[in-house]
């Protein structure tokens, strides 16, 4: 599937993407503190490699692009590459793969993330180049212009060349209605061009500072030599007043929105369904757990209800999927979709998907297919815990949507607590098609 | 701020020795020409492992093209007495993730699973090897997909450039064909050419096998003899050597999309060349290293004309390549291609600087701790030597044969391998337009 609301300046985006973000860690010795200046840190050790994954959080994406402006906060993220007094040119990026490091960036709707991977006793030199470019960034003009280039090319490659994702963003436009988030992360190309050098040094001042950054370092550390480090490194940046974040609205809505889409460069149909839903920062106890357990029983994997249905038994899709993206600030969605067998009609593909999600709407999942998607969903926190950058994305993550670090190590117990009556209540509560925007993409001549 | 002090730290790390690797794997003896490598460790309740089978698309009849890549997607569809649905449900109620690669020489399926449940992992894995079942349904289920996603690749400008690059780059030989085959070659295949295939190629001689997790020698060697040691002793014959006569050629796949890619590829060298790792160091100078090649610089960082640009250096046991990519709005392809050859031919005739030479290997060493951070990252790296055909000792002595390399070595590699009038390059979107005459250019309709 397309990830509609990421983009980043790293160039293998989907390997490296926080692919995992529905799995949380288990429970581990996390450390958490924060420096007089207000940067949050978590440590989370890892003593099997003598390496060190460094992650910098900013609570600031594309939703906080100005009106008018969207991508800024996307753009930005590429600027931080472009410089410092003290490191300029493309000194920050020479100057770690020279020590042996791997660094990238992404930008979502709620957060900007910069990350390097190093050798251990190299960990205070990554430290020391985010925060000097935390500090004073040297955006000059020239420097601007060209990386509004590389990133219209970036929004080309990702957006513009795919079929499904030209139709992705449309549907993210029609689903959150007024909210930012029906604003693409990298932004509208007539927006992104507008963006100058005046708007990337106003978005810097106000949203680039320790007092709305999160440190979170995973690998083979000590607390104590973390604590010295980041002390003297990003304690040393001065707190600066921030810009608040604008609380947007999120208006009831009324109906389902249907979108038909006819595009020449696509070469097979597609179907979607997605549904606004309520996120892990807004929801009830219990409730996210139960829409992650739902999207793996409706379409996790081959043993999935639709994917049963449809692909196997009826053999009216070749592909099928469900997910459920409840890690933001505001509203989660809920997705399913469906590529049609050659000779399936689109609506013959909704019409059964709708059998299926009733199925769950109307009584409660076998007990089998429950144990079978929480094991699996417990088991993710385990198999977690073998990455760093998963590790330390998950915590970062967390508190960046407004998320604890008690909340990430709970997740494995509060799946486990999920009951099949859960799973339909919240069947019958989130899969509500006022709150859907469903889409027909079909090949041929507009 | 802090100008001096960062500087002085950069500066001195840059010259430091690199850091030591944390893994230390042995090999297993499960019998006669198999290779397994294994990484003990126990801190995550997990075991990740990584199996290359001798069966990958080189294999393929010229007129069954995608049965290798056909028949590995059917692994998890059904094993012995298990039908596809019940196989599937053994894996998942107990949270075995398998992943299916079938590539150009091998097969590689790899899985993690928890170590409670390491015992069902081998016994489902190595009955899916011994007794697949290639039913009927599962077969048209599976092609039917395949055929689908041949159809989505004609959206796809990278996909397509790349498809017409390994026809035109490896014309005549069986790495020429996509992994996935094609509409006609996957139409051909019966049950019997699935049946036969697995008999011939998942089989015990010339696999290889990396695990690195929580378990033990004693267990694991008992759990791979069971899974393997069923399966033929037979060892298929490498693919073929690449006789590569195809002429450089400018080729352009039409197709209406806003950004181009293109595909450029110069003939490279087996693994076993004595330039090979000077090769490597060259590539990682001008294309390899993510944001600090030489074409990263000129044609993203100075120009802004693309979101990415890189080349890799790689090999197949018959035969090296260097293969590099570009996107750009098609009215820049040619200025960017014109770029590419620019600094191709300056590289050839100078080579790397002293310093880029030393950036390289003070990375490529400095960074290698990385891949082996994880267990799953661990069974793939390994794994990956283990396709190359390195001996186990080359895992801790691989940095010592970076930093053994001289600039000389590195300027032959470059002069050797880096010559632009060599460039295969294909283009999907609209036609650049030509720079200069004596390029042949074709134009193919997409497919």
């Amino acid at each position: 599937m397309i990830d509609r609301e990421t983009a980043c300046r790293c160039i293998f985006a989907a390997l490296l993407m926080v692919a995992s973000s529905a799995a949380r860690a288990a429970p581990q010795k996390i450390s958490q503190f924060a420096l007089p200046n207000g940067m949050q840190v978590v440590v989370i050790p890892d003593h099997r490699a003598p390496v060190v994954t460094q992650m910098v959080w900013f609570r600031v994406g594309a939703m906080d692009d100005p009106q008018g402006l969207s991508g800024l906060a996307h753009f930005f993220e590429h600027m931080m590459f472009r410089g410092t007094k003290s490191v300029p040119g493309d000194q920050f990026a020479r100057t770690l793969a020279r020590n042996g490091g791997e660094d990238n960036a992404f930008t979502t709707q709620d957060y900007t993330a910069f990350y390097e991977q190093i050798a251990r006793d190299r960990l205070k030199l990554a430290m020391d180049l985010e925060a000097d470019r935390m500090a004073e960034l040297d955006l000059s003009e020239p420097n601007v212009n060209t990386e509004r280039d590389v990133v219209l090319e970036e929004r080309r490659m990702r957006i513009d060349n795919s079929p499904q994702a030209l139709a992705g963003e449309q549907v993210d436009a029609a689903l959150f209605l007024s909210h930012p988030y029906g604003r693409p992360v990298i932004g509208w190309p007539g927006e992104v061009r507008r963006i100058g050098r005046a708007e990337a040094q106003d978005f810097y001042n106000h949203h680039y500072a320790p007092n709305n950054a999160i440190l979170v370092i995973a690998g083979d550390v000590t607390v104590d030599q973390v604590r010295t480090d980041a002390n003297a490194t990003f304690g040393r940046v001065a707190a600066r007043p921030l810009v608040p974040r604008v609380e947007c609205a999120q208006p009831a809505r009324l109906g389902e929105t249907r979108l038909a889409v006819t595009d020449p460069n696509a070469k097979v149909a597609y179907f979607s369904r997605d549904y606004r839903v309520k996120s892990y920062a807004e929801a009830a106890p219990g409730q996210a757990e139960a829409l992650d357990v739902l999207a793996g029983l409706l379409g996790g994997d081959s043993n999935s209800a639709l994917y049963r249905r449809l692909v196997v038994e009826k053999k009216l899709a070749t592909e099928v999927g469900a997910s459920f993206d409840g890690d933001s600030r505001d509203d989660g969605k809920f997705s399913i979709y469906a590529i049609p067998a050659p000779g399936v009609s689109l609506e013959a593909v909704e019409r059964a998907s709708d059998e299926v999600i009733a199925k769950f709407v109307n009584s409660p999942p076998g007990a089998a297919d429950l144990a079978r998607v929480k094991t699996q969903l417990v088991a993710s926190a385990i198999y977690q815990r073998d990455s760093q950058y998963a590790l330390a994305s998950a915590y970062g993550q967390a508190l960046a949507i407004g998320l604890t670090v008690a909340d990430v190590q709970s997740w494995p117990q509060r799946i486990n607590a999920v009951t099949a009556q859960d799973v339909r209540g919240n069947a019958v509560s989130s899969l509500v098609r006022r709150e859907a925007v469903t889409l027909f993409l079909t090949p041929g001549q507009k | 701020m802090r100008r001096l002090a960062l500087l002085f730290v950069a500066g001195l790390l840059g010259l430091g020795v690199a850091p030591a690797l944390g893994a230390q794997p042995k090999t297993l003896d499960i019998g006669a020409n198999q290779s397994v490598w294994f990484e003990e460790d126990h801190t995550v309740p997990m075991v990740a492992v990584s199996v290359s089978l001798p069966a990958g698309s080189a294999y393929d009849p010229p007129a069954k093209a995608g049965l290798a890549a056909l028949a590995a997607y059917l692994f998890n569809e059904g094993a012995g007495n298990l039908n596809s649905t019940v196989y599937q449900d053994e894996l998942a109620r107990r949270a075995i993730q398998l992943n299916l690669s079938p590539d150009r020489d091998y097969f590689t399926l790899s899985f993690v699973t928890l170590s409670t449940n390491l015992k069902d992992a081998f016994r489902l894995v190595g009955l899916a090897l011994q007794r697949p079942r290639f039913d009927g349904d599962a077969i048209a289920r599976v092609r039917a997909q395949m055929l689908q996603s041949l159809q989505q690749e004609g959206e796809d400008p990278e996909a397509m450039a790349s498809r017409r690059f390994y026809e035109l780059f490896f014309a005549g030989h069986p790495y020429g064909h996509e992994v996935g085959g094609t509409a006609q070659g996957l139409g051909a295949i019966t049950a019997a050419d699935l049946k036969g295939f697995a008999k011939t190629h998942w089989v015990r001689g010339g696999v290889k096998i990396a695990v690195s997790g929580d378990t033990d020698s004693v267990t694991l060697t008992s759990l791979l003899k069971s899974a393997f040691g069923p399966l033929p002793a037979t060892t298929p014959p490498a693919p073929p050597r690449v006789q590569r006569s195809s002429a450089p050629s400018l080729t352009t796949v039409a197709m209406a999309v806003p950004q181009s890619t293109a595909q450029f590829g110069l003939p490279g060298i087996l693994r076993n060349d004595r330039d090979y790792l000077a090769g490597y160091v060259a590539n990682y100078i001008v294309g390899g290293g993510d944001f600090s090649s030489r074409l990263t610089n000129e044609v993203r960082e100075k120009r802004g004309l693309t979101y990415g640009i890189s080349t890799s250096f790689g090999t197949f046991r018959g035969g090296g390549y260097i293969i590099g990519q570009v996107a750009t709005k098609r009215e820049s392809m040619s200025e960017s291609l014109a770029v590419v050859r620019d600094v191709l031919r300056s590289y050839a005739q100078d080579g790397p600087t002293a310093d880029e030479f030393a950036d390289a290997k003070t990375y490529l060493t400095g960074s290698y701790p990385l891949a082996f951070s994880s267990n799953s990252g661990i069974a793939a790296q390994l794994n990956s030597f283990q396709r190359d055909g390195l001996p186990i000792e080359y895992v801790a002595r691989r940095n010592s044969l970076i930093n053994a390399l001289t600039l000389d070595d590195v300027r032959r590699a470059a002069r050797r391998l880096f010559n632009p009038a060599r460039l295969t390059i294909v283009v999907a979107g609209a036609p650049p337009v030509a720079k200069k005459s004596g390029k042949p250019s074709k134009t193919a309709t997409p497919r």
